[in-house]
């Protein structure tokens, strides 16, 4: 019972403690009055894929930041069988002149079902990310771990006729994890964000990869 | 933050691990001492044989690398028949022993010795006698190997049928998977593929969770006509293995054709209507390297279909087999 408890709140709690977010963030591009930041984003991270997600900047005395959450969806033709969503958030630490340096953590939960199986798993993602950043572009460099912290397994009948005793349940420790490094960059105009990062994925062991071992993704991000 | 809370409500769970043996994939014979194994070659090998021992004897060498014989059993009709039919899986695949990667890697094309010398030794394990004819039945990867295993001992088999190999030269191998695995960016397979990887990662050899992954990976395959789903299609994959015959296969170029043109006896070559990576054209060029061929297309099935599929098999693949083995 405790499980679906969590499975309610969690996310819930994660929007609301989380410090900061996850698109491609412009930090000398955001005016004094930009508050909201909407963004749409598609590109390759573990298969073709799309999203959108929303920011909000929550002005403090001490660190800038933004909290926001965010959906992305792989392509196929089965619509919301597999889904990545992410709460959290981006804080920047160090300003020097036009160098910054930030770090995200998001609170991830994620579904995917194929054939045999359906997965729900919560993780986190966390990265440090530190750049040039001007007014109207930016070039910076991130690195970060994804990581699968708890999941669930469901089996289909199908999978169940190849093994029958197969076990479902809640499976931890950690069932993944993979770091990934590489480079984004932005140009900002008036209230608009377009966005460009890519790089490489490599699993925690760091001698084996991913199927997809790059990700790429362009994003445009309105804000007001 | 999430991460956090997630960690302090499962921490109070009980723990179930991926990589332990029997959760997520069957255990193997060395796992399990009620599955039926032989021990050859240095390795326990999850196996079976049916019909009367001393006769002519159809030893079954499955597809992959890394798949398992489940699919072949339609074979065992050929009991009936009064043969005797021999399965294995092979080492490092279905419910055979595992072993590390770099077992496979670091023999670099002596791997392949490897798996004719446990063929070898799973002849002589069920022969009874120096007279009994010994016929291979291999599809797929297991028609290369079988292939290069009459090509290095002609003498050895009186027979060979195989079904479907992808190729038989590296450069054929490598241009057949290629063609078969030519996903759209946007497909739902595709991306059913790729989309796990950031569900579950597997440690170089975590044979268990690696299993899985090439299992939940394998479910159809649009281009071959493969459908995995279907009841019998396998009880577990080999994913060590199959990486690392890939990882030889690129460094290494292995020619299965080679000494092929010494096997005199004609060869049975099966290969279906629905695999559109291979169309009767490819079927030519591949069969061409054996001295005296005879094909035969199995119309209404993919890929594994030739065997798997009860309707093909009884109609078409079993009689052909036994005009087949017949006429030697």
């Amino acid at each position: 019972m405790n499980k679906y408890i969590v499975l309610i709140f969690l996310p819930a709690f994660a929007l609301m403690m989380s410090p900061a977010m996850a698109q491609n963030l412009n930090w000398a591009g955001l005016k004094e009055n930009e508050k909201h930041l909407f963004h749409v984003h598609a590109g390759m991270e573990y298969g073709a894929e799309y999203g959108l997600g929303y920011s909000y900047r929550i002005k403090n005395k001490f660190f800038p930041l933004v909290a926001g959450i965010e959906y992305s969806a792989p392509a196929g033709n089965r619509v919301l069988d597999d889904f990545k969503s992410k709460a959290g958030g981006q804080i920047r630490w160090l300003a020097w002149r036009d160098v910054q340096f930030s770090t995200r953590i998001q609170g991830v939960f994620r579904r995917h079902e194929n054939d045999f199986v359906r997965l729900l798993n919560f993780g986190s993602d966390m990265a440090g990310v530190l750049g040039y950043y001007r007014p109207q572009w930016f070039l910076a460099a991130e690195a970060g771990f994804d990581k699968a912290i708890v999941t669930h397994f469901k089996h289909a009948a199908a999978y169940r006729e190849i093994y029958a005793r197969v076990v479902d349940g809640w499976y931890e420790p950690a069932s993944g994890g993979n770091f990934y490094y590489g480079v984004q960059a932005g140009f900002s105009y008036k209230r608009q964000d377009i966005g460009l990062k890519a790089g490489k994925i490599l699993s925690q062991d760091f001698t084996t990869k991913p199927y997809l071992p790059f990700y790429v993704q362009l994003s445009y991000t309105v804000k007001f | 933050m999430m991460a956090l809370l997630a960690l302090t409500f499962f921490s109070c769970t009980k723990e179930r691990f991926l990589d332990e043996p029997g959760n997520l994939v069957p255990k193997t014979v060395d796992q399990d001492p009620g599955l039926p194994s032989i021990r050859v070659n240095g390795a326990l090998l999850h196996a079976e044989a049916f019909g009367p021992a001393d006769s002519t004897m159809v030893v079954f060498v499955h597809g992959g690398p890394g798949r398992d014989y489940r699919y072949l059993l339609n074979g065992v009709d050929l009991a009936n028949y009064g043969y005797r039919v021999v399965f294995y899986d092979q080492r490092g695949s279905g419910l055979s022993q595992r072993f590390p990667g770099k077992f496979y890697t670091n023999l670099g094309l002596g791997a392949l010795d490897v798996l004719y010398q446990d063929l070898s030794a799973v002849i002589a394990h069920y022969r009874t006698s120096p007279n009994q004819k010994v016929i291979l039945m291999g599809h797929s990867w297991g028609g290369m190997l079988a292939t290069g295993y009459a090509g290095k001992n002609p003498q050895a088999i009186q027979g060979l049928i195989v079904g479907e190999p992808g190729g038989l030269k590296w450069k054929d191998i490598s241009e057949y998977m290629k063609a078969s695995r030519s996903y759209e960016i946007l497909e739902e397979l595709l991306n059913d593929a790729t989309y796990l990887d950031q569900f579950i990662t597997g440690k170089e050899d975590q044979h268990e969770i690696l299993d899985y992954k090439m299992a939940m990976m394998a479910s159809n395959n649009s281009i071959t006509g493969e459908d995995n789903t279907r009841p019998g299609s396998f009880w577990r994959s080999g994913a060590v293995i199959m990486g690392a015959l890939q990882e030889i296969g690129k460094e290494h170029q292995p020619d299965f054709s080679a000494g092929i043109s010494s096997f005199q006896t004609p060869v049975l070559f099966f290969y279906s209507g629905k695999n559109a990576a291979y169309p009767d054209a490819w079927a030519q060029k591949i069969s061409a390297a054996y001295p005296m061929v005879n094909l035969i297309k199995v119309n209404g099935v993919g890929h594994p279909g030739i065997v798997h599929d009860r309707n093909a098999w009884t109609t078409i693949t079993l009689p052909a087999i036994l005009q087949y083995l017949q006429s030697l």
